[in-house]
């Protein structure tokens, strides 16, 4: 029977196959799914912000991309993965209001920033994003299927993606 | 719980959000209620019906929990976002069902507007609420200014019509960038139309910086 996990915010989920990982209402937030299609294991990481600048101890390592990448890495190898065979597809990062001309608001821009670090993170430990929909304004839901290995984003108002 | 007179005048450290006493969400809670009560009555004059409130909340919740504790994450909802940087700054968010927004509309607009394309008249009803949303959520911040005494400048007002979890992620990660708690204070607006009762939560998000300035200012720090 296929197990569905709702992946909260700042939590990383790891699981076998046949599962799905879900996460909800992604704003500034990303949904990263890296898994391994031969070992069948997949994880799902809901990161909320760039970097631990202060290298403060999280209950949560989750929440930045920068801890949740090698923590999502090291759950998936102890559950079987192989690391070159990792592959990353993520969604999400979105601007949800825009103020002009207010340097101090630039929080408002915190999911490009996830965006990009999430990227640096993956880039660096060498896992290939096959697939990705992140930036804009508007908000996104998320599935991820072991059956297939397909990431489904769903957005109001639009048609259902397929990544 | 700390009393006033036991913190003296040591100034409140961001990172020490989640060690605010009862006595000082009591004291915020208050703050909105004052607020809310001017912008009930800015929005019943606007639109000409009467405006009741729910008893404030000041609330620390976990910022991990935010998302969930509303409603559902994937519900549409429309918001109105502002910002103002003055002495204190914050954020200050108009949250409500799209259907309220809806409502609002046809209330505000007596014209029929039917011989426009959809695109013309989803900008009207943005910009109308976008508007609204101005009035209420100023009338709220000026009700503060005034009775703390001191400027409270805002930026131009948002508009976004998504999923609730998708804006609530928003505060989640502002307060999450330093500490793990995020104040909530904030109120229903109930509007007494004739079919249905309407509203929205009109949300006060004071920066966690600006804490000790709004509390002492306040009195009670």
């Amino acid at each position: 029977m296929t197990s569905v996990y709702h992946v909260g915010m700042g939590d990383i989920v790891v699981a076998k196959h046949p599962v799905v990982l879900t996460s909800l209402g992604l704003g500034s937030c990303i949904g990263l799914v890296i898994y391994d299609d031969i070992a069948k294991v997949a994880g799902m990481s809901h990161i909320m912000l760039p970097n631990n600048h202060e290298g403060k101890d999280v209950k949560k390592l989750g929440k930045y991309a920068d801890t949740a990448v090698p923590k999502l890495i090291e759950d998936l190898i102890a559950l079987g993965a192989l690391k070159s065979r990792l592959k990353a597809k993520m969604a999400g990062g979105a601007q949800m209001f825009s103020v002009p001309g207010k340097n101090s608001a630039s929080f408002l821009a915190i999911g490009e920033r996830n965006i990009e670090t999430t990227k640096k993170m993956l880039e660096q430990y060498g896992i290939p994003l096959v697939a990705s929909d992140v930036g804009g304004n508007k908000g996104r839901s998320v599935e991820f299927y072991t059956d297939n290995w397909i990431m489904i984003v769903k957005v109001i108002g639009s048609e259902v993606k397929k990544l | 719980m700390w009393l006033a007179s036991e913190i003296g005048d040591r100034k409140m450290e961001y990172d020490e959000l989640g060690k605010l006493s009862p006595f000082h969400l009591d004291v915020i809670r208050e703050t909105v209620n004052i607020g809310a009560g001017n912008a009930a009555t800015a929005l019943s004059q606007l639109l000409g019906s009467v405006v009741t409130m729910d008893v404030p909340k000041a609330e620390l919740v976990s910022i991990y929990e935010l998302t969930d504790r509303y409603a559902s994450p994937t519900e549409l909802v429309c918001a109105v976002y502002l910002r103002f940087e003055g002495e204190i700054s914050g954020n200050m968010l108009w949250i409500m069902s799209e259907e309220t927004a809806q409502e609002l509309v046809n209330i505000l607009i007596k014209k029929d507007l039917g011989d426009m394309l959809q695109d013309q008249i989803d900008q009207i009803a943005d910009s109308l609420l976008v508007e609204v949303g101005n009035i209420v959520l100023s009338s709220f911040l000026n009700a503060i200014s005034a009775m703390i005494n001191c400027a409270l400048p805002v930026t131009v007002p948002a508009i976004a019509h998504d999923m609730l979890g998708a804006i609530l992620d928003l505060l989640a990660a502002y307060y999450g960038m330093t500490g793990e708690v995020a104040i909530i204070s904030e109120t229903k607006l109930c509007v007494a139309s004739n079919k249905n009762s309407l509203g929205g939560h009109v949300m006060l998000l004071p920066d966690p910086q600006s804490l000790s300035t709004l509390l002492s200012k306040l009195g009670v720090l």
